[in-house]
């Protein structure tokens, strides 16, 4: 990708003949009518300037790996031209249909020969995606082609999926495979000195962002987790058509995974204002890129509440009002409460279950409060504390009920002891009227 | 003794005396009761230990009544065992009494055994013709533990399922047969529902009515061959017949309705004071706790076999498990062929250094096994000596070497378990 030679040696590489092909990861086999690898591959022919058209032992074993290749393809395929020929210019003339790339920006046009036809593409998938090229020019990376298709800093097809060696996107090993993908951004997105002086809609672009989103829960939920509908870069910024969301789109970007939230979200007041003095929904609180399990401590006017960022006393940024910081205090007040009752109770159950009494009825109904929790916790985004209240009042009836069942089970198993202990005085008491009766009963003839 | 009217017709009697010229006439009271009243019982130092047998026989009423109650509500499978005893415990009225009694049961049913086995040993009871006697009590005692292993099952907790796991697993470690027995005892390859299946059936059809069987005959031999005498009691009052006794019905029924209630009376503090629990519902796919055991019967040998290396002297046939069944196998084989081994003095000297050395491995290991912390565990193991020593002491004469020994034993027991929980309140 950082220069011109190296890309032409990549598309280049496709001229690899498929009968070098004998079975993953071997190289593949000569096929007699492709004479493209014949020259290819011959050391002596490539030196100096044209050192790049040489394909090396490596290449052609990442060859044998490509999803192209695998699925029939063949150098003349991508590259056209005439793989019958040993003479340099037949085999390489316009009128045999082969095509140059002089610059980078040719690059996506190359691929998009195929992949933006859906008449080629059906043969592969009878539903295949044909917009990537289409998307691609309306990117930041596309717009950045545009303005300088010499430009090899600027991403285009190769530099996330590769040269020869292009693996399907859900093979684990792929570049752009959701485990691999934010690496593979990070390749150019985290190296300072291509990202200098870049910029997007007028701001500069910033090199932090991998380092961030390794942070974040998201990365933790996909690489330590394992979890694959975890969002990594592509997830909030796309895949093809790869921009940095306005700051009005950020909501909705989150709302494609966060649907509850971002509907409530959108429904509010709050959302215009945030419009209206440009800052980014979603991630004002949330942060971007380095965002971290949200908690209730999130909430409120404390330290570690985010409102008080605006809903300053004294001093109220953006218009916030004082009403909403009583707000927001009122509803970190009903979501601890119900927390810690839903916790007490939990704890109380757990002691009974272990004292041999049956729990399972109050704990099911428990659930009913952890939903409303977790449905409280949801209705903060709606910044209104009504509806928010009232599910807080519900899950805590909830809870309270089922506390105060397990501590009536945990009272009754010690009344059960008090009682059992009880048994004990009639039965002293048979034995020592039995004792007496022994005592005053002489053995005969002892 | 008999409470028939003794004078004037039967029509003058009350009502108490017809009922029982009535029974009499159809099932034979009269000669039940002269059979109770001929049958003597002797009175000695250790006549106390002749109500241990009655204890068991209570309390093995009280697990049968208990039981019967229980299966009532209990479904022996995997989906629904742990459910029905929790329902049992919480919405089944008393019971959790009846699943509290019936558990402690178990484990004093099994206590009163074997302190019934050890004082049988002492006073030498099992000499001709008492053998079989012997014979029979001692496989009443495995069955027993038995009994105890496969109820252990039935509540299909994590405890029980871990338990099993374990001392099934044991039975594959005999040679030749133990795979076959292993997936006998299982009911497969691992412990499953055909494994709970197979326990339930154990536990309520075919240990019952082996141990209903052997206790008959165990009861019969015991009215065959009378209350057997310690040698050294018959000895010091020239000769059995001499020896003071008394009447099997009332006297001795008297003191053993008192041995019963003070079991019942145990047996409520206990549930009392610890109620059985039922923890949490087995997962065969959980891992094992760390720390678990199996009950307190089993803990002598469990320990044994967590202490043995995977193979002995690294042979790899020679494995840790097989030897250490075996070992136990032949010693509960010696313990059965007691009667036949005991053949004069230098045998018996042998038999009753055997005994000791049981008995010390028995309280060591089972200390060991139940406590983490050493101080606990010498606490626990010089207390069980102390109750074994006392025993012992009421078999041996005043004066003798063995007893000054004893005496001597006891002194050093004490003064450990003082150093012990002086170390341990000062932890």
């Amino acid at each position: 990708m950082r220069t011109l030679p190296g890309i032409l040696l990549a598309i280049t590489l496709f001229a690899v003949p498929p009968a070098l092909v004998a079975a993953e990861g071997e190289p593949p086999p000569e096929e007699e009518e492709s004479k493209c690898i014949t020259c290819h591959t011959d050391t002596e022919l490539w030196e100096g300037e044209q050192l790049h058209l040489l394909v090396t032992e490596k290449q052609m074993a990442e060859l044998a790996e490509d999803v192209h290749w695998k699925k029939g393809l063949r150098c003349h395929d991508c590259h056209g031209g005439d793989p019958t020929s040993f003479r340099t210019g037949d085999a390489h003339a316009e009128e045999a249909g082969f095509r140059m790339m002089e610059a980078p920006g040719d690059v996506p046009d190359f691929c998009g020969h195929c992949h933006a036809d859906i008449a080629v593409m059906k043969r592969y998938n009878p539903s295949p995606r044909t917009d990537q090229v289409v998307e691609y020019w309306t990117s930041g990376h596309g717009q950045a082609m545009k303005k300088n298709p010499e430009d090899a800093d600027v991403a285009q097809c190769v530099s996330c999926h590769g040269h020869h060696g292009i693996r399907a996107v859900d093979d684990l090993k792929s570049p752009v495979f959701p485990t691999h993908l934010a690496e593979t951004c990070a390749k150019c997105h985290s190296d300072e000195s291509r990202m200098k002086g870049r910029e997007y809609n007028g701001k500069e672009l910033s090199h932090d962002q991998y380092e961030l989103w390794r942070k974040s829960v998201h990365a933790r939920m996909l690489l330590e987790k394992g979890d694959l509908s975890a969002p990594t870069c592509n997830d909030c910024h796309g895949n093809h058509g790869a921009v940095p969301p306005d700051v009005d789109s950020v909501a909705n970007a989150c709302g494609t995974c966060h649907v509850k939230v971002g509907e409530l979200f959108a429904g509010t007041k709050m959302r215009h204002r945030f419009e209206e003095v440009k800052l980014p929904g979603c991630a004002t609180c949330h942060n971007h890129h380095d965002i971290q399990h949200p908690t209730d401590e999130m909430l409120g006017m404390e330290a570690d509440g985010v409102c008080g960022r605006c809903h300053q006393e004294g001093d109220p940024k953006y218009g916030a009002t004082l009403t909403g910081a009583e707000a927001a205090r009122k509803m970190r007040r009903g979501l601890d409460d119900l927390d810690a009752m839903i916790e007490e109770a939990k704890r109380n159950l757990k002691k009974a279950e272990e004292l041999g009494m049956g729990v399972q009825k109050p704990r099911f109904e428990l659930k009913k409060a952890s939903d409303a929790l977790t449905n409280a916790r949801s209705l903060v985004h709606g910044f209104a504390l009504k509806p928010m209240e009232e599910v807080l009042d519900e899950g805590l009836q909830v809870a309270t009920v089922q506390n105060e069942t397990a501590l009536e089970r945990i009272g009754e198993y010690h009344f059960r002891r008090v009682w059992l202990a009880l048994s004990l005085v009639p039965i002293l008491l048979v034995v020592g009227l039995l004792l007496l009766y022994i005592r005053r009963r002489p053995i005969p003839g002892r | 003794m008999s409470p028939a009217p003794e004078n004037g017709p039967a029509e003058t009697a009350g009502w108490k005396q017809r009922l029982w010229a009535y029974l009499s006439d159809r099932v034979g009271l009269d000669a039940m009761l002269a059979l109770g009243v001929k049958k003597r019982v002797p009175i000695h130092r250790t006549t106390v230990f002749y109500f241990l047998g009655g204890m068991a026989l209570f309390l093995f009423i009280v697990q049968i009544v208990s039981g019967v109650l229980l299966s009532l509500y209990y479904k022996p499978s995997p989906d629904q065992a742990f459910e029905s005893v929790q329902a049992i415990m919480s919405e089944v009225k008393f019971g959790w009494l009846i699943r509290s009694v019936h558990s402690w049961g178990a484990n004093l049913v099994i206590g009163v055994l074997f302190l019934h086995l050890l004082t049988t040993y002492m006073m030498r009871a099992y000499r001709r013709p008492r053998e079989f006697t012997w014979v029979t009590g001692l496989l009443l005692l495995a069955l027993f533990m038995a009994l105890g292993f496969s109820g252990y099952l039935l509540p299909w907790n994590q405890l029980s399922y871990a338990a099993t796991n374990v001392g099934t697993k044991l039975v594959g470690v005999v040679p030749v047969v133990g795979e076959y027995l292993l997936k006998i005892a299982r009911g497969g390859e691992n412990v499953t529902g055909d494994t709970l299946s197979r326990f339930y059936a154990l536990h309520v059809a075919i240990f019952p009515l082996l141990a209903l069987a052997l206790m008959g005959a165990h009861l019969y031999l015991v009215q065959k061959q009378g209350m057997s005498v310690p040698p050294r009691v018959a000895e010091s009052h020239g000769g059995e017949d001499k020896v003071p006794s008394m009447s099997f019905v009332p006297d001795f029924l008297l003191r053993d309705a008192v041995g019963w209630y003070l079991a019942l009376g145990i047996l409520a503090a206990l549930a009392a004071l610890f109620p059985w629990e039922l923890g949490e519902k087995a997962d065969p796919f959980a891992s094992t706790e760390i720390g678990t055991k199996p009950e307190w019967y089993f803990l002598f040998m469990f320990q044994l076999l967590k202490q043995l290396p995977g193979t002995i002297m690294d042979l790899e046939w020679l494995e840790g498990e097989m030897v250490g069944v075996l070992f136990f196998g032949a010693v509960g084989s010696i313990v059965l062929l007691v009667p036949f081994l005991d053949r004069g003095d230098r045998s018996r000297r042998a038999l009753n250094f055997f005994a000791g050395v049981s008995v010390i491995f028995f309280i060591v290991m089972t200390a060991w096994g139940w406590f983490d912390e050493l101080p606990l565990q010498i606490i626990l193991g010089t207390s069980l000596l102390l109750a074994v020593l006392a025993l012992a002491d009421r078999f041996l004469q005043r004066g003798t070497p063995s007893r000054r020994a004893l005496g001597v034993a006891a002194v050093l027991t004490v003064l450990v378990l003082i150093a012990a929980i002086i170390r341990e309140l000062t932890r």
